[in-house]
């Protein structure tokens, strides 16, 4: 897994490519605790480039959803579809997760 | 070598899980396997050995866990093996999707859902989980 990061202003977008997996969380989990401590609390995890997800990969994502909200952030997903959507649904993720349609959305929904 | 079939070891190292991802995504190519089946196949193996190199050993030593790919006329079986405590995943409990701060259990939720056959046996000290899903 490799991730790509992006700032658009205050809003700092992480696109990880790749799987994320038991082997790849704890990386992709560190990269987003480091932008929070950093100070970037406004963040966009667009996933349109990864293969898959698995529960190890999403354990990171909502730490890092209560960790943003923590510190006043927000946290947004996008890119989600296909096999990665379907992951999605089967754990609910849905309904902890805020999902945006496009990256654009997602960034207009962090600001 | 008969490439419907594939087998590896890992030793009971998260890290290691890389390299049985590395050898779906192979098999998958081979047989000309659909991203959906690349999925099922990667997500469930990653929750199975994970579940297992975190929860299943008692003692800080060395384990081989056993991993094998089987392509079938209509359908391909993902089969781990592990000398392990005995646990069987299909006696887990539902998850509850509606819980509030639910973020555990959702390893063997995903099997269950993204395979069509899921069976469990221990024999000999070994627990064996097959894991089949039909190629559509």
């Amino acid at each position: 897994m490799d991730v790509v990061e992006q700032l658009a202003g205050s809003v700092t977008i992480i696109e990880p490519r790749g799987r994320i997996d038991s082997a790849t969380a704890k990386e992709f989990g560190d990269c987003l605790s480091k932008l929070l401590n950093a100070g970037r609390h406004q963040l966009v995890i667009d996933l349109h480039s990864i293969t898959y997800i698995s529960s190890a990969g999403f354990r990171q994502l909502l730490i890092a959803k209560r960790s943003t909200q923590d510190k006043n952030g927000k946290l947004a997903v996008c890119g989600v579809s296909g096999e990665v959507k379907r992951l999605f649904d089967i754990g609910a993720f849905g309904e902890l997760l805020p999902i945006h349609p496009t990256r654009e959305a997602g960034i207009a929904s962090v600001q | 070598m008969d490439d419907r079939c594939v087998e590896t070891r890992i030793r009971n190292q998260i890290a290691e899980v890389e390299s049985v991802a590395e050898t779906v995504s192979q098999f998958c190519a081979t047989h000309n396997l659909s991203n959906q089946l690349l999925v099922a196949l990667g997500v469930s193996l990653d929750e199975a050995l994970s579940n297992i190199i975190r929860y299943a050993y008692g003692d800080s030593r060395d384990h081989s866990i056993l991993v094998r790919l089987d392509y079938e006329p209509g359908s391909v079986a993902a089969i781990v093996e592990d000398d392990g405590r005995a646990f069987n995943p299909l006696s887990a409990p539902p998850l509850d999707l509606a819980a509030p701060d639910r973020d555990r259990g959702f390893g063997i939720h995903f099997i269950k859902t993204l395979m069509d056959d899921v069976r469990y046996v221990r024999t000999d000290g070994i627990n064996r989980l097959e894991m089949r899903k039909r190629i559509v």
